[in-house]
């Protein structure tokens, strides 16, 4: 399980995070939807501390800490707890993609390099790239990055994958491989937080929806309660202009 | 009987003396820069650190070191270092005024490179997309994991030509070293041309030798970007 409780972020005077309160169950898929600058990002970079909040408790899997005060081995132990996924992919360009795979488990959790290697070939495999293994990412087109990171996140059986709009770098004609992956992620019962503009994807995959605003969290709920009956006025209103063509099918 | 200003024979006559002095050209040109490099990689760190005070100073001397023409340099070196080392060496019995010259001259080069690596190799650094640190502390990679694996491999890459062109620049700038009395390659060349007063075969010779030195070194320089480069992909 994973909360978060009272998570306040600044940069400068812009207030970005005011106070947010989550609970994530194991094994769901988390959506959080919200506008351009609401400030989405920073909360999942708060998660894992890539952004240090200002204020509030961060807990995973039994362990929580200050997100201010907490310790250099504490933020390593909660980045050993999540993986991320990048929307620019952010592979390691100097190795191939098993290599990419196989580098967490090797230097992090000190797997043996043969054992890490089998495994990361695994992996590859089930994001369909096995005949990708040596490439490296300059040779392989987004979307095959994209699935490459899955698996690199993947690899260390993290306790939850954070993605960050995992496909809004993609050529269109490339997202669908990439949800395809993620779908699969969400089937084995990893715990996936996921910020995404791709909402029927969201209503398909999301186990619970938050929608955030002005670094507030306005409404949660189930997809259905979301998308067909949402309460809050706000939300209607992103809803309708994110997805217009939605409003004619109900 | 005809001037006699030129002999091909001469150059190959005098080549095996000078050719004993290379050895100290080569140590001066590969210590100073392996020196620099050192210094250069702690200054690069307090620059990308941004140690407050340090900063500020690290870029003044990156200035000076900038416009100071090194043959001035190393004059400032061979004259002021003594004077400022003497009042800690002369009590453990070591008068810096006697030490041999040729540690000025790797001192001066070492210092003097060594603000323009600082500057490459921080550039380097930075050249590296912060997105793939953020991935590698996002697996849980420890800052200095995250620079063994994935920056400091891929700055070196960055660097590499730049490299070259310093041990180049530190290589011709060993031909100074005559002027605080260093037997160099250079040193042994207007040795030469004092007893025989033939100095321009001597000289030609020395041309020769620091061309296919250059040569070898971009030679060597091409080949360890290809194999970088290749490995990138
Ligand atoms: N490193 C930073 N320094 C300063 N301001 C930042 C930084 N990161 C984010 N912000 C600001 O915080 C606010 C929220 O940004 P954030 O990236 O979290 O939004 P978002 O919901 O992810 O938006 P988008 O849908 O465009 O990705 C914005 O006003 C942004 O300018
Ligand atoms: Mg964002």
């Amino acid at each position: 399980m994973i909360t978060l409780s009272n998570i306040h972020k600044s940069f400068g005077r812009n207030h970005v995070l005011k106070g947010i309160d989550l609970t994530i169950r194991d094994g769901e898929a988390f959506v959080i939807i919200g506008a351009s600058g609401s400030g989405k990002t920073t909360l999942l970079r708060a998660i894992n501390f890539l952004e240090r909040a200002d204020q509030g408790e961060i807990s995973i899997g039994g362990v929580s800490v200050s997100a201010k005060r907490a310790t250099k081995k504490q933020v390593l132990d909660i980045r050993r707890r999540t993986a991320m996924v990048f929307q620019n992919y952010n592979l390691f360009r100097n190795r191939t993609a098993i290599r990419n795979v196989a580098e967490g488990l090797v230097i992090v959790q000190k797997v043996g390099e043969k054992e890490a290697l089998e495994r990361a070939a695994e992996l590859m495999a089930q994001v369909g790239l096995s005949d990708k293994l040596d490439a490296y990412p300059s040779q392989l087109s987004g979307g095959q990055q994209q699935r490459v990171a899955i698996a690199r996140a993947l690899a260390l059986r993290p306790e939850v994958i954070l993605f960050d709009e995992p496909t809004s770098a993609l050529d269109p004609e490339l997202v669908g491989e990439v949800l395809g992956v993620m779908r699969e992620v969400a089937r084995m019962g990893i715990t996936m937080i996921l910020v995404t503009h791709e909402m029927s994807f969201a209503r398909d995959i999301a186990s619970q929806i938050v929608f955030i605003d002005d670094g507030v969290i306005v409404e949660q709920g189930a997809p259905i309660e979301i998308f067909r009956d949402a309460k809050e006025e706000r939300t209607r209103q992103f809803l309708r202009r994110i997805m217009p063509e939605f409003t004619y099918h109900i | 009987m005809s001037i006699d200003y030129f002999s091909v024979g001469r150059v190959v006559e005098y080549l095996p003396a000078m050719l004993r002095k290379l050895p100290v050209t080569l140590a001066v040109a590969f210590s100073s820069t392996a020196l620099g490099l050192v210094l250069a990689t702690l200054i690069a760190a307090a620059l990308l650190f941004r140690v407050p005070a340090l900063y500020q100073v690290i870029k003044v001397f990156i200035s000076f070191s900038r416009a100071i023409p090194i043959n001035i340099q190393l004059f400032v070196y061979y004259y002021g270092l003594p004077a400022l080392l003497a009042p800690y060496l002369l009590p453990l019995g070591l008068n810096p005024s006697r030490a041999n010259p040729i540690y000025f001259v790797v001192a001066t080069y070492a210092i003097s490179s060594s603000a323009f690596m600082a500057v490459m190799l921080s550039a380097s650094i930075s050249g590296v997309d912060p997105g793939q640190s953020e991935a590698a502390l996002s697996i849980g990679m420890t800052g200095g994991q995250m620079f063994r694996r994935v920056i400091g491999p891929q700055a070196f890459q960055i660097a590499l030509p730049e490299m070259g062109n310093v041990i180049v620049t530190n290589l011709k700038n060993t031909s100074l070293a005559f002027t605080v009395g260093v037997i160099d390659m250079v040193g042994a060349t207007r040795a030469i041309a004092t007893r025989t007063h033939h100095a321009l075969e001597g000289y030609v010779g020395n041309a020769l030798v620091y061309f296919v030195i250059c040569l070898l070194l971009e030679k060597a320089f091409g080949l360890l970007e290809r194999r970088y480069r290749l490995r990138k992909g």
